[in-house]
């Protein structure tokens, strides 16, 4: 027997144990802590990476994911950034105005229509003009409504003249309706704005 | 299973014949007059007002078939409005949100409420709110059925609507009143029981609610399966059911229809499926999914014996999952090409997108196909045309969906699109 044999005895053995690289990724790992918030995430791509190891020897073109972008609404009325001097107004910004939070308290409730015919007119409710419906107010006497009468939905001003419930027009030219029990009546829903093209 | 240490209570909200209640909404003088509306295509009854039940016009049956009925009782009829049936159904579910902590919306027209320790004196009268500020708000008539269990809630809605003696409200946490009511329910009335599983408890014997809710777990847990084992838990007032807060994710993405009239030629067979499967990349992009296979199908009627019979459908598997409606629309054309026929009369087609999964998830997959950039370029192209269709329905479509639509469904009997199109708000008198 040679020497080189003999001298090896009883240490390490060229050659024995685990290759270098020989893992499932083709290279060397370590064990680290992560989030355990981000495993699936990970998994997914240690798993990708486990698979182009299988195939080529290219490690390249595994990127991890990129922090999940928000959106930022930027308010139009920022000042210009000026090295120095900050803008005065800058301390006013507000979010924008939306017509809904004028015209509307209950989403689920309103509606819109569009009024036909000219009884309204003293009432500033023109052909044409769409009215903004909220079902859910009570329709007290002074209001103007929308109510089913004898199967249409039709626009008046719920008035009282002694006990009687009337349903007013607004314009000389039309007739109120005085309720009677012969008249099927359904409030459907009070009228709170016109929108009115001009 | 996670039983309650409590008894809790859960209720169901549900629309009484909820797409002609909207329809009604905006038309009052259909109050009282029997309606009915009618499936894609005018085909089918898919809804009924109470008169048309009474005159014994069962749920799907074709229009043809009772034909008769409709004239002698002038039935009125309406296409399906799907965009006014979305709208009101929204209003509704925001209506119940101020009366409960944890609610699931369960399908267009039900919703469950966990009302565990909100109406501690009396729920019928906390229910009876409900029912009342959602009729005020949205002109939609609902039943509210209450009960320590899912099942329970959804049994009490079935009689609150049944009888009209309960002001369509009642709660099942009564036993005295859940055995009354059990013993009169047939057990095919049960939330989860089918009608194959029906005739198997009918054959031992078990022919009401009440005569399977007495059953053994086990046993029924050995003969069928945890399903209906639940269930007879759940009919004994141990919860099984837990309120989903979040409705899961959409395993399988269907869009198929009728054509209005037979279609022969490939073109026109393919510009129908591009236009389902846009429609369908649409729903898939809408819970951040994408989809890893891609099946078709082609028939043509099935019921006219007189015509040549053909169908077939086929599947792709895709290497990389996606959720561009430019790719499944090219793949789906492709495998039209692939079972296409000349020489038959096409009457359906539509498409099936499989194994969907997270777009988070797979997007890396992607990464080695396409780069980063064009990947992002691609989403965002999406991204802009779903959000472009949103505001203007009909606005762009890709290139492969002809805007002829000449196969499109007749909506002959549609009501206007009252809440979710300028051009077609109610009009309302003013003389």
């Amino acid at each position: 027997m040679s020497d080189t044999v003999n001298s090896k005895r009883g240490g390490a053995r060229s050659g024995a144990g685990r290759k270098k690289g020989s893992s499932v990724y083709g290279e060397s790992t370590r064990a680290i802590r992560v989030p355990e918030s981000m495993l699936p995430e990970l998994k997914v791509v240690l798993g990708l990476r486990k698979q182009k190891a299988r195939n080529t020897s290219d490690h390249s073109a595994v990127i991890l994911p990129a922090e999940q972008l928000t959106k930022l609404n930027i308010p139009l009325f920022n000042g210009k950034v000026s090295a120095g001097f900050p803008s005065p107004a800058d301390d006013y910004i507000e979010k924008t105005l939306d017509l809904n939070d004028l015209l509307i308290q209950k989403p689920a409730a309103t509606f819109f229509v569009r009024a036909e015919g000219e009884s309204m007119l003293g009432a500033g409710i023109h052909p044409n003009d769409i009215l903004v419906v909220d079902r859910s107010l009570e329709p007290v006497i002074g209001k103007i409504v929308i109510c089913a009468l004898n199967g249409e939905l039709t626009v008046k001003r719920l008035k009282s003249i002694g006990k009687e419930i009337v349903l007013g027009a607004e314009n000389p030219a039309y007739a109120d309706i005085i309720v009677q029990e012969y008249i099927e009546l359904v409030i459907w829903g009070v009228v709170t704005n016109v929108i009115h093209p001009l | 299973m996670n039983s309650l240490s409590a008894p809790g209570l859960i209720a169901l909200v549900d629309c009484n014949n909820f797409y002609v209640s909207c329809e009604r909404v905006f038309r009052p003088d259909l109050c009282n007059k029997p309606v009915a509306v009618l499936s894609n295509n005018d085909g089918c009854i898919v809804a009924r007002s109470q008169e048309v039940k009474d005159l014994g016009i069962k749920m799907a049956v074709p229009v043809y078939q009772v034909q008769h009925l409709i004239k002698r009782h002038k039935i009125q009829l309406f296409s399906s409005n799907y965009a006014l049936y979305a709208d009101m159904s929204e209003r509704v579910m925001q209506c119940l949100e101020p009366y409960s902590p944890q609610i699931e919306v369960y399908s267009i027209d039900e919703s469950f409420l966990d009302l565990t320790a909100i109406c501690e004196h009396s729920s019928t009268a906390y229910a009876q709110q409900i029912k009342k500020s959602i009729y005020r708000a949205t002109g939609i008539p609902v039943c509210v059925g209450m009960g320590p269990t899912k099942t329970l809630a959804k049994l009490a809605n079935y009689a609150a609507k049944k009888w009209q003696k309960t002001g369509g409200v009642l709660d099942l946490s009564d036993p005295v009143r859940k055995e009354k009511l059990m013993r009169l329910v047939p057990v095919n009335e049960i939330w989860g029981v089918g009608r194959q599983t029906t005739q198997r408890l009918q054959l031992m014997g078990i022919n009401t609610a009440y005569d399977l809710a007495i059953q053994p777990v086990e046993s029924i847990q050995a003969q069928f399966n945890v399903v209906i084992a639940r269930t007879v838990m759940e009919l004994k007032g141990i919860a099984c059911l837990s309120l989903e807060d979040i409705a899961p994710d959409k395993q399988q993405i269907v869009c198929s229809r009728s054509f209005s009239r037979r279609l022969t030629q490939y073109h026109e067979l393919a510009e129908a499926l591009a236009s389902f499967s846009s429609r369908a990349a649409e729903k898939l992009r809408k819970q951040h999914s994408v989809t890893g296979s891609i099946s078709i199908f082609i028939r043509t009627n099935a019921h006219n014996e007189n015509e040549p019979q053909y169908q077939r459908s086929i599947r792709m598997v895709l290497n990389q999952a996606s959720s561009d409606s430019r790719k499944i629309i090219s793949i789906a054309k492709k495998l039209l090409q692939e079972i296409f026929k000349t020489g038959y009369r096409y009457q359906k087609c539509g498409i099936t997108l499989g194994h969907i999964r997270p777009a988070a998830i797979s997007h890396q997959a992607d990464l080695f196909e396409l780069s980063g950039h064009q990947q992002n370029k691609a989403s965002q192209l999406m991204l802009t045309m779903d959000n472009i269709n949103q505001r203007f329905p009909k606005g762009i479509a890709i290139s492969a969906t002809h805007m002829t639509n000449s196969w499109q469904s007749p909506v002959e009997y549609r009501s206007r699109h009252y809440t979710t199109n300028w051009d077609e708000l109610p009009l309302v008198k003013c003389h």
